[in-house]
């Protein structure tokens, strides 16, 4: 079946990144479900082996000068003739997956090992880690995919295994309704893509693949014709979904009732990095000409771009303004995700075809590194105290966990952007491209950057520093080495994944032109300033205002003082401004009268008259047929000589 | 004249003359034995049959007898039906009481009437193998000398009867009458000018207005129900497998051999009462609560299907006649064993005699659900293949005479309709709740060992159908078919 003749290196070891991750949930699900250790053990050695794999392939294939590098194909539909299909499985390799191929497996690796310490004492240790193995394996599907079948197979797979690893406590009511809850909004998101995905297939008669679509458009950039922007805003619906996305984003925050790792990985660093990332893949689909279909026309002057853009600009934005006033520690956590994706689909949305969406990968990256430390340091506390959640039960915990609480100073410095840590790179980036493009967006990018300062620093001065607020807060204690090790490394990363070259790599496959700027790392810290100083100096200023802010509100406070202060404003923001009840009032609404006219429909015209009606009819016709037989013989014998005298007739008239 | 023709048939007679005359030493407890006995010999014939060719035909008696394919497989159709039905007469002794002796010999005397009407080539042999059926029934049904029911079943069974071999014997005279031969050869020569004869005509007719009484085709089905409720249950297993299996075979011969350029005329009366007894069997079935009665409106709706082949008039629908009498055979002779054991522990012939039937026997409760669910056409058994088969030759037709898809949604209409009263009695067996008797039920080994091969039947024809299909399609051939 396989030609080793055939097999090309180094490409085609991506197949093993791709396929050891699967390898360990078969062992895991069917030799090793017993010993949880040994479970453990294969998953993060397969991640691991993965990881590395991945670095020798982004150094191999990173020192060719090629911008891109396909692995073998194997061919999976292959229907010849005038509407022939053809489908392969191959795996696309430029500095854009492999990238985020080291971005999934880096922080993964991470992410195992620790859980290898968070759920030590969990009876379900074992298929937790297939479960975990089978979702590495779907994120490094949709990372490698070539095609967009390809890609919406381990879209959906990814869409599984975060529901089995959302509902991994089941037996937790709230866990069971978060995991449907995720499971079926991202299937709303995955219709508009199955949509879009069936609309290129149409328009161009087959084409998938990321490469030959690229290729075509780029020479008939008019191939999708008026209906160029519906199907890049279907793609971008599958975005939605799973980036979790205004009006989509409710799944995400409920999303946190499964494990903390799981949370990390799964909804800070990759799964939901996903549609960033497959918005990045397919960025050429944008960048055609606008064009709308007739019944759309009041679309015109838009492009899907803009679309997106706002939709991410308002998901930042809410989310910061409810992450203000939420006071569990992993849905702070949760909101900041939701803002920092919405600014990355705003930075997609405000690119250019000439410089490509940079930004947004740099952020998705960055962000990777520091939300996955944010969420593992969050797990590490809410470990120590007992499986306590609410920040205003916490503090006082500087000295008693002194890895975690330096590492979390660092993800928080991160997350607003303190230079030279890396998120105040890729968010500078980001603001720099809004002032340059929509001055609308650059505000609400702003405003966004001191809401994050400001609720980041709330839970910092709430939850990790002054006194401890609660019994367990006192007893509290640090947490083992498998543990702080991970918030270690992705610490380092957090600080150095800003100015060591990401952007630069990046550049390299997103710029269409040669304009490259590979800076030496000690100018690369201060670029910004020369750069885009206005930008620069704006969010520096963000990050001072919602510091001093949260500085003067909950230094020291034993209570929150805003409700009292905000009244009605922050009632709606911890009530994440009703969205849930207002999706479960249409909804029930919809589904009430929906359901009354399906029932009356079954009940009258199928049960009724096609059921009933006709069994009835049938029955009345054979109860009626039944008197014929008498059981008297004069009868049967006239009857039968009737019927001598019928068929002489009928064949002889 | 060649008298090693007629060996099947003398050795049956012998047989059944043998046991007669066994009867008068054996004591009444061993009476069983002879059926048994009479069983495994002609279990041995059965396999003598297959060293008899198929390929060639052989006429003799001037012409008046002939063995070829078709009857070659007729007459291993009703050896193995007479088998099935002796093992479940010994199972049925208890309600036959001493006449057991004489109600094998009349078995077997009936199947040496069905073997010669396999192999009739001339009216009269035709006519003298039919009533040797008929005759040797009028006993076998009002055999429950002191059962009212069973008397007066036989009597009906006697009138309508007589009646319709009146019709027979007239329809043979006016035949002669037109045509001066009574030979099939002979009148097959004919057939071609003499198709515009009314009085030829008129006595096809009543031929086969006698024939449709055998098969039970509407209008002539009336005596059905009756009969088969009245009648001792073996006799209406082989009343309801092998006198319709015979009325079906002369049916063949007549309208496909002998005249089957007349028979191509009769294309839509054939249609229409294919259609009618589809639907009759079916919807007087709906209501019933008889079991044996409705086994006997099921008959008259398998009639129905069969007669769909036979409108065909092509080879691929007689074809298929011969493969769904045998998934018929097994199928019936099983459904009719297990209501035998059942009768005889109860009086009651109702549906409601097979409640808790899953608690008191597993084994009996498998083999009907089998035969109910064979009956109704579910894949992989039996009875599915063979309604397969008929659909598709009849559908092949369709394009020639649209009439032929209305007959095909009718027989799926009826289909439909079966499924609703054998899943009724599937029902019955599994899912009532008033069920008085859960006392185990015992099964002699006999009739153990006759379901297991109706299982097997059943499952063997619907699974891997080719061997018969080939047979059949083998057995054809000598038919003067396109």
């Amino acid at each position: 079946m396989i030609d080793f003749d055939t097999l090309k290196f180094p490409e085609d070891v991506a197949w093993i990144v791709l396929l050891l991750p699967l390898l360990a949930v078969f062992v895991t699900t069917v030799f090793t479900r017993r010993d949880a250790k040994l479970s453990g053990m294969i998953s993060i050695v397969a991640v691991c082996l993965s990881f590395l794999v991945s670095v020798g392939l982004f150094v191999l294939i990173g020192a060719t000068e090629a911008k891109s590098a396909a692995s073998s194909a194997l061919d999976w539909i292959s229907i010849s003739g005038t509407d022939g299909v053809s489908i392969e499985l191959c795996l696309l390799l430029d500095p854009l997956s492999l990238l985020m191929l080291l971005v999934v497996t880096g922080v993964g690796a991470a992410i195992h090992i620790y859980s290898y310490g968070y759920m030590h004492d969990d009876p379900g240790m074992s298929r937790y880690f297939a479960c975990l193995s089978l979702f590495t394996f779907s994120m490094l599907g949709i990372v490698l995919a070539n095609n967009f079948v390809m890609m919406f197979i381990f879209w959906e797979l990814v869409g599984v295994s975060s529901y089995l690893l959302i509902g991994f406590w089941h037996e937790k009511a709230s866990a069971a309704d978060a995991a449907k809850k995720a499971f079926i909004t991202n299937r709303l998101g995955d219709f508009g893509f199955i949509l879009g995905i069936l609309l290129i297939w149409s328009a161009t008669q087959g084409d998938l693949s990321f490469d030959a679509l690229h290729a075509r458009l780029a020479t008939h950039p008019g191939a999708l014709g008026p209906l160029a922007c519906v199907a890049g805003l279907l793609i971008f619906c599958g975005a939605v979904g799973k980036s979790a996305q205004f009006p989509l984003h409710v799944w995400l925050p409920d999303a946190m009732e499964g494990p903390t790792p799981v949370s990390a990985l799964i909804h800070a660093a990759t799964m939901v990095a996903a549609g960033v990332y497959m918005l990045c893949r397919v960025f050429f689909l944008f960048t055609v000409p606008a064009a709308w279909p007739v019944s759309l026309s009041f679309m015109q002057g838009f492009t899907a771009l803009d679309v997106i853009a706002w939709i991410g600009g308002v998901t930042a934005l809410l989310a910061a303004l409810i992450a203000v006033q939420q006071n569990d520690i992993k849905r702070i956590l949760a909101y900041s995700t939701l803002s920092q994706l919405g600014y990355m689909v705003m930075a997609v949305g405000l690119s250019t075809a000439k410089a490509g969406p940079t930004p947004a990968m740099f952020h998705l990256v960055t962000h990777a590194f520091f939300k996955a430390l944010l969420f593992l340091g969050a797990g590490s506390v809410i470990l120590a105290l007992h499986h306590e959640q609410d920040i205003w039960k916490m503090g006082g915990l500087k000295k008693k966990m002194p890895v975690t609480y330096w590492t979390f100073l660092i993800g928080t410095l991160a997350l607003c952007g303190v230079p030279p840590l890396s998120g105040f790179y890729s968010k500078d980036s980001i603001l720099a491209l809004a002032a340059s493009r929509n001055v609308a967006l650059f505000i609400v990018g702003l405003l966004t950057a001191v809401l994050t300062a400001f609720y980041m620093f709330r839970l910092y001065f709430v939850a990790l520093v002054g006194r401890e607020r609660s019994e367990a807060a006192s007893h509290a204690h640090e947490s083992p080495r498998v543990m702080t090790m991970p918030l270690v490394l992705l610490a380092l990363g957090s600080v150095t994944a800003g100015f060591v070259g990401v952007e630069g790599v990046l550049n390299k496959v997103l710029v269409s032109s040669a304009e490259l700027h590979a800076l030496p790392w000690h100018k690369a810290i201060l670029a910004p300033f020369s750069h885009a100083p206005m930008a620069a100096l704006a969010g520096l200023g963000a990050v001072i205002l919602g510091f001093s802010i949260a500085f003067g509100l909950y230094h020291n406070a034993a209570t929150d003082p805003l409700p009292e202060k905000l009244g009605f404003v922050a009632r709606a923001m911890r009530n994440r401004f009703y969205f849930d009840e207002i999706y479960q009032f249409l909804i029930r609404c919809a589904h009430e009268v929906a359901s009354h006219a399906a029932d009356w429909f079954d009940r009258w015209i199928i049960a009724g008259i096609c059921v009933r009606g006709a069994s009835s009819g049938t029955d009345l016709f054979g109860r009626a047929l039944r008197l014929v037989q008498t059981g008297n013989l004069q009868t049967y014998a006239f009857l039968f000589v009737v019927g001598v005298a019928l068929v002489l007739w009928f064949v002889l008239q | 004249m060649n008298i090693f023709g007629l060996t099947f048939e003398i050795w049956v007679v012998a047989l059944g003359l043998l046991v007669l005359l066994a009867d008068f030493w054996t004591p009444p407890a061993h009476k069983w034995r002879l059926g048994l006995a009479s069983a495994w010999l002609l279990f041995i014939m059965l396999l003598v049959t297959w060293r008899a060719s198929t390929n060639v035909s052989i006429l003799t008696f001037s012409q008046s007898y002939v063995i070829d394919g078709l009857a070659l497989f007729f007459k291993r159709f009703f050896f193995v039906a007479a088998i099935l039905v002796l093992v479940m007469t010994v199972g049925f002794a208890e309600k036959l009481g001493t006449g057991l002796a004489e109600y094998c010999a009349l078995t077997l005397f009936a199947l040496a009437g069905m073997m010669l009407a396999a192999s009739a080539n001339h009216f009269a042999v035709l006519f003298v193998a039919l009533e040797l059926i008929t005759v040797t029934f009028y006993v076998l049904v009002s055999f429950q000398r002191r059962c009212v029911q069973s008397l007066e079943a036989g009597v009906k069974y006697l009138i309508i009867g007589a009646l319709s071999s009146g019709f027979l014997i007239y329809g043979i005279a006016l035949v002669y009458g037109a045509s001066g031969s009574l030979s099939f050869e002979v009148i097959a020569q004919k057939s071609a000018s003499l198709a515009d004869k009314p009085l030829f005509l008129l006595g096809l007719l009543l031929i086969f207005v006698g024939l449709g009484f055998k098969i039970a085709m509407v209008p002539f089905q009336i005596w059905v129900p009756d009969v088969y409720q009245g009648s001792p249950t073996p006799t209406t297993a082989f009343l309801a497998v092998g006198s319709k299996a015979a009325g079906f075979v002369l049916l063949l011969r007549l309208l496909q051999f002998v005249v089957p350029e007349v028979a191509a005329h009769w294309q839509k009366l054939l249609m229409v009462l294919a259609g009618l007894t589809i639907l009759y069997g079916n919807l007087c079935a709906i209501p019933q609560r008889n079991l044996k009665r409705l086994l006997g409106y099921s008959s008259i709706a398998n009639a129905g299907y069969l007669l769909m082949g036979v409108a065909a008039m092509t080879q691929a629908g007689s074809a298929a006649i011969l493969y769904y009498l045998s998934g018929y055979l097994f199928t019936l002779l099983a459904a009719f064993t297990v209501i035998a054991i059942i009768l005889q522990q109860t009086e009651v012939e109702d549906i409601t005699a097979l409640a808790g039937l899953n608690q008191r026997s597993p084994f009996l409760a498998a083999a009907m659900t089998l035969a109910m669910v064979s009956l109704a056409g579910v894949p992989p058994l039996a009875g599915f293949f063979g309604k397969f088969l008929l659909l598709k030759a009849v559908l092949e037709q369709g394009a020639a005479n649209h009439a032929f898809y209305w007959l095909a949604g009718i027989a799926i209409v009826g289909v439909v309709i079966s499924l609703y009263y054998y899943f009724g009695v599937i029902r019955a067996i599994y899912w009532s709740k008033d069920a008085g008797v859960l006392a185990p039920l015992p099964i002699a080994w006999t009739n153990r060992c006759a379901l297991l091969v109706c299982m097997a039947g059943m499952l063997y024809l619907g699974i891997l159908p080719n061997r018969l299909v080939e047979l059949a399609a083998e057995a054809v051939k000598s038919l003067r078919l396109a």
